[in-house]
């Protein structure tokens, strides 16, 4: 490993600044669990990095707007979150998953941010906050903007955040009225990285299925929401047919890949299971408040 | 798990806490991988990309120029120093860097000196080498007949006195093809009532012991000191003084404790190279390797295995074939001795009239397999197991009815012709069957979750012919140190040595101190491989600590002192120097007899001074809709004679049941032209804690090895025996597949889900 | 050509400052520092050999930079025993026979602490989802569960002393 230069700006505008850069080898440094294996691995040689530290507290918190949504900065560990008494009032989702996500020392360190801005197709937390219709907020060169995290990520390890562009904010709407769930399958040891990932929520009015929102991840190449399947859910009754029928749709139009977890055949396969299962348990679960 | 009464002094059957476990807890244990010596150099590998190919051109200019880089070493410079330098316990194959061929991916082409590390890797990525590629060879059964030959002539060691027979062949990948004939097959075969006839295949896997394969050199005036994480300190420093020509008292190998070995550690590994290199630069030199390295210096063999068996209407077997093909990989390692060793046990531990065995090692260019815990019986066990339940399950028997039938019983001769005995074989199979609660209604399960149950039981011969010496030294004030070359790897060795001493010395075991392997110091030991120890080992130990004894009973004498009277050892001393003062030196040699295999029919009857007994039981649940499998239950049980330590003993039968349970179902490299894709934990997965049976229980059945130290035999690997056919075995049950290659993932078992759907 | 450069930090409780290089990581640091409790394994903080804490909180010393040490707070396995006496999880470790090689141990005994200071009873299923990151392959883990049970009952009842 070559010598590269550790950066620790104090606000948000001289990071943006240091990162708006046409060197590569310049990265922002937040947890740092991703960067470094990529360093270790030689998948990355650093030229400068930018650490994001410095910028921490108003960039670290966790709060709720008169609205009922949820904000977290982008700066807080997952541990953080895990364990945020509010985060569990408004999204339990989100602390649930967390407790299978990586493992204790890496929630330790990493940040959601960096998480979300990493784009690894087999991470927990992009179906689960997109279930949720959750968005971030990003500030670059250009300003400040909202994406919805479905529409996050552009490819395998690849997200729509242009050059010095950063995420500050992770922003989940109230979930009153919403039913979740996050299945995720494992195919080696029950600590390995997701085969899949399958997240939804429901939103069911009289015994009818008013809105939902599908997320599947891991076995395919990004985050993909699964409007068809939303599709045939939609103004029908919430029974075991309706469930089959999305989890149909759900295999039609998921392009599973082949990996080392498993053939493109058997995730398909697993998809249909899971969707179903999904739909079943978060109607059991119920709505929240 | 059984209760053990103590032995008299209380010394053996006593669940004493490690040794060691201080140290340990507390993070201060002398690993070879935190050794630092001043001066010292670190070592980075450049490793071939290609599986087969000639070495055309290495061009190292560019990394030998980059700063901070000592030097740049290839197989030609080690050649000028060492001219033949070529190494292995059963065959002088492997270079200590490539010669003229490359053989597999990821074999050391050559490395750099640096004192940083970090250099030396980023100057390995600066090395450029240019092959000529040759047709490779993957798989056991093709290398048989392939037109692709891994090495051009064979060099067998002759360090074995039951390899010795291995001649230098030319143009073949069969580094030993072991047979066996016994009875008439061909009659028995064609008087059958039926014949059954399976293939099953193992899958190539890593030890990944976590303290990664360490080796440090350290040269000095005409002597070479050798700091390894090593489970053989005896066989490395005969194997260094042959490369170097030098008598063996110029070499002094040291090894402290070891963080996991499993095998990986055994005979010679990183020694070579680190004593070349030293030897080379004058300086201490040190290669640690990273766990995606080990995936390329050692494996398990994977196999295919075809079975083929006579069996009467009523379920008993007359005549068993089996074919064994093992992929040794690029370096035979101890490859040849497993084919041999594990090669006469395939026909299970059955009483079986007729039998005949061909097992062979191959060469083929994956990186080279050797020991792992079992010794490739638990490759020989998930095929007989799993052809044992598929003929009860044809004929209608229940299979633990069927086992019973045809049981190998105390007295009978094996299939080599020695008769067994101390073999409690039917006492592990019975354990099992009551835990199981075998013949009680079991829950079969509903919908898409169903239930089953499987059971295996399998055997082992311990290796042989080997020898074990010890040293028991008693200090004036009768405190009390144990020589010897056994590696605490982690099973416990240390303790449950003390412990025959103080057994025998009528001692606290605690007050014992055991000294760490160094060949300067501590007497020859084989090596800590094949759950040997505690037999070979245990048993220089005893006699050693009872001819200290002797002696102290003649001090006791020569000084007028009756037997029995109140008097202390140091009093002794005392008495007889005048002062604190003198030792007492108890040294034992051991060695069973032993008798080599007939070359032509495989027979012997003495092929083995133990046999080591050890089976699994489990209940498993199976997702049909996903093929999902989980254990609900797992039993193991094994005979290992009387335990020295019993509550050591369950952790080793429970730590050997999960890693076989990592190799059932989620290990396996997975090669993709010769290299492994997956070399790292993150996508080689090992079992974690959720990984482990929600039930599990280790039972020791009551047993005694007449021949053992106390009563007591090796037990290290015996719990992995059944777990690969029991699981398979409890899958069939429950959702009626079968799986006859392993891992049983849950897409194969979805599979033959879907398959059985469609027929 | 010495690019290192000279950080302050508190370990184990003590001022302490070292030169290191822009790439070490923390296991470096504390090699360097003849510290060898916390040691890289799997080198991807998968198998949790390397654990530290740092503020407090538990890390994979391997992916940690050294560099972020500075000024802060690093603790590792060799603090615990500093008076002589060794900690209720050490000893619970000991008594249940809880490891085998003992190359994993200093991990599973500080991700042990970090849990047990966090919520005293842990149920069987909490301490596998906490230790889940942590691997031993001498598969020592029926006894590390029945370890942090013991372990977390003896600081429940000193702690109710």
């Amino acid at each position: 490993m070559r010598d590269f230069e550790l950066v620790r700006p104090s606000s948000l505008a001289e990071a943006i600044a240091l990162l708006d850069t046409e060197d590569g080898g310049v990265r922002a440094f937040s947890g740092g669990t991703g960067l470094m294996l990529m360093m270790k691995t030689g998948v990355f040689t650093p030229t400068s990095l930018v650490r994001l530290d410095g910028i921490e507290p108003e960039h670290a918190a966790i709060g709720i707007d008169d609205d009922g949504s949820l904000r977290i900065g982008a700066l807080a560990t997952l541990s953080t979150v895990e364990h945020s008494p509010i985060v569990q009032k408004v999204a339990p989702l989100i602390p649930e998953a967390m407790k299978r996500l990586a493992n204790v020392r890496v929630r330790n360190a990493a940040r959601i941010g960096g998480n979300l801005a990493h784009g690894d197709p087999h991470m927990d937390l992009p179906p689960v906050l997109a279930a949720l219709h959750a968005s971030v907020r990003a500030v670059g060169p250009d300003g400040e903007r909202t994406i919805a995290v479905e529409d996050l990520f552009a490819g395998y390890y690849e997200t729509v955040l242009g050059r010095g562009e950063l995420l500050t904010q992770v922003i989940v709407p109230s979930q009153a009225g919403w039913a979740s769930v996050y299945h995720k399958c494992t195919t080696r040891s029950a600590d390995d990285w997701p085969a899949l990932g399958v997240a939804v929520s429901l939103r069911v009015v009289d015994g009818v299925i008013a809105d939902s929102r599908l997320m599947v991840s891991a076995a395919t190449e990004k985050l993909t929401r699964l409007v068809t399947a939303e599709a045939q859910l939609k103004g029908a009754e919430t029974k075991a047919e309706t469930f089959a029928r999305a989890a149909d749709a759900a295999v039609a139009e998921a392009e599973t890949i082949d990996d080392a977890r498993g053939s493109a055949e058997y995730k398909s396969s697993l998809l249909h299971v899971y969707v179903r299962r999904a739909l079943r348990d978060a109607l059991s679960r119920g709505a929240l408040q | 798990m059984t209760l053990v009464k103590p032995m008299p002094a209380g010394q053996v059957g006593r669940s004493v806490p490690r040794l060691e476990a201080r140290q340990k807890v507390t993070g201060r244990t002398d690993y070879t991988h935190n050794l630092t010596i001043p001066g010292m150099l670190h070592v980075k590998v450049f490793r071939s990309t290609t599986a087969h190919g000639r070495i055309v051109s290495i061009d190292t200019t560019a990394a030998g120029a980059l700063p901070g880089v000592h030097s740049v070493i290839t197989g030609e410079d080690i050649r000028k120093v060492v001219p033949e330098p070529y190494y292995g316990p059963a065959f002088h194959d492997q270079p200590v860097l490539a010669l003229d061929k490359v053989r597999h991916v990821g074999e050391p082409v050559a490395v750099v000196l640096a004192e940083d590390p970090y250099v030396a890797a980023e100057a390995v990525q600066l090395i450029v080498a240019e092959y000529e590629d040759l047709e490779p060879v993957f798989d056991e059964v093709e290398a048989m007949t392939s037109k692709a030959i891994v090495h051009d002539a064979l060099k067998p060691a002759g360090t074995f006195a039951d390899l010795k027979h291995v001649a230098a062949h030319r143009n073949t990948n069969i580094a030993l093809d072991y047979h066996l004939r016994r009875g008439d097959t061909s009659a028995a075969f064609a008087a059958a009532d039926h014949v059954y006839e399976h293939e099953f295949r193992s899958q190539q896997v890593m030890h990944t012991p976590l303290e990664p394969m360490v080796s440090l050199a350290e040269p000095g005036d005409g002597i070479m000191t050798i700091h390894t994480a090593s489970q053989s300190p005896s066989f490395v420093r005969t194997e260094i003084a042959r490369l170097f020509g030098w008598p063996e008292n110029r070499v002094r190998v040291k090894v402290p404790h070891l963080g996991g070995g499993f095998g990986a550690k055994l005979y010679i590994k990183l020694e070579a190279l680190v004593a070349c290199l030293a030897l080379m630069v004058r300086r201490p030199v040190k290669l640690s390797l990273t766990m995606e390295e080990q995936f390329y210096t050692i494996t398990k063999h994977a196999t295919t295995f075809r079975i083929k068996s006579a069996v009467t209407s009523n379920g008993v077997v007359t005549a068993r074939h089996c074919e064994v093909f093992w992929n040794g990989g690029a370096y035979a390692d101890i490859g040849p001795r497993v084919t041999q060793k594990s090669g006469f046990t395939a026909p299970g531990p059955y009483d079986i009239e007729n039998v005949s065995i061909d097992s062979y090692a191959l060469y083929t260019n994956r990186p080279p397999a050797g020991a792992l815990r079992g010794f490739g019986i638990p490759q020989l066990v998930w095929a007989y197991e799993s052809h044992t339940d598929l003929i009860a399950r044809d004929l209608g028997i229940d299979p633990l009815e069927l086992r019973r039938r045809n049981i190998l019983k105390d007295g009978r001769p094996h299939a080599t012709g020695t008769l067994m005995q101390d073999a409690a074989i039917e006492l592990v199979l019975e354990c099992i069957a009551e835990r199981m609660q075998w013949s009680a209604p079991f829950d079969r399960g509903t919908g898409t979750v169903l239930r089953g149950r499987g059971i295996a039981i399998g055997f082992k011969a311990s290796i042989s012919p080997t020898t074990s010496v010890a040293i028991v030294n008693i200090a004036a004030d009768g405190s009390t140190n144990l020589y010897m070359s056994t590696v605490d790897m982690g099973q416990g060795s240390d303790t449950a040595m003390a412990q025959i001493v103080a057994e025998t010395l009528g001692i606290e075991t605690e007050t014992i101190r055991v000294v760490r392997p160094d060949t300067d110091v501590t007497p020859y030991d084989m090596a800590t491989l094949g759950s040997r120890s505690t037999f070979h080992m245990g048993n220089a130990v005893k006699m050693a600590a009872t001819h200290a004894k002797e002696q102290l009973a003649e001090m006791a004498a020569s000084l007028g002192l009756t037997p029995g009277t109140n008097y202390q050892t140091s009093d002794l001393f005392k008495k007889k120097f005048g002062m604190q003062a003198g030792n007492v030196i108890g040294v034992g040699t051991f060695i069973p007899s032993y008798k080599s295999p007939d070359l032509a029919t495989g027979l012997s009857e003495n092929v083995t001074p133990f046999w080591m007994i050890g089976g699994t039981g489990v209940e498993v649940e199976v997702d049909t809709e996903t093929g999902h499998v989980r254990i609900l239950r797992m039993v193991n049980a094994a005979d290992l004679g009387r335990p020295l330590n019993p509550k050591i003993v369950e952790t080793q039968l429970s730590g050997a049941a999960v890693m076989q349970l990592g190799f059932t179902l989620t290990e396996k490299m997975e090669m993709d032209g010769g290299q492994v894709t997956n070399a790292s934990l993150a996508d080689y997965k090992i079992p974690g804690l959720h990984d482990v049976p929600l039930v599990m229980e280790n039972h020791i059945v009551q047993a005694n090895q007449h021949s053992g130290p106390y009563g007591a035999k090796g037990v290290g690997e015996s719990a992995t025996f059944g777990v690969s056919p029991a699981i398979a075995n409890a899958i069939h049950d429950a959702v009626g597949v079968r799986l006859t290659e392993l891992p049983l993932t849950p897409e194969a078992v979805f599979r033959a889900l879907h398959a059985a759907s469609k027929d | 050509m010495d690019s290192s450069t000279l950080i302050r930090f508190t370990l184990n409780g003590q001022p302490a400052s070292a030169r290191i290089k822009s790439y070490f990581t923390v296991v470096d640091l504390l090699q360097s520092l003849h510290l060898y409790g916390a040691r890289e394994s799997c080198g991807q903080g998968l198998c949790g050999c390397c654990t530290v804490l740092l503020d407090g909180v538990a890390v994979s010393g391997c992916l940690t930079l050294a560099q972020l040490v500075g000024g802060r707070s690093l603790t590792t396995v060799e603090s615990l025993d500093q008076s002589g006496i060794l900690s209720p999880v050490q000893q619970a470790f000991i008594d249940e026979g809880a490891f085998q090689c003992g190359f994993c141990t200093p991990g599973f005994v500080l991700m042990v602490h970090q849990l047990l200071e966090r919520n005293a009873d842990p149920t069987d299923d909490e301490i596998r989802d906490h230790l889940a990151g942590n691997l031993c392959r001498c598969a020592a883990y029926p006894e590390i569960i029945r370890a942090t049970k013991s372990a977390a009952a003896r600081m429940r009842a000193a702690a109710t002393a």
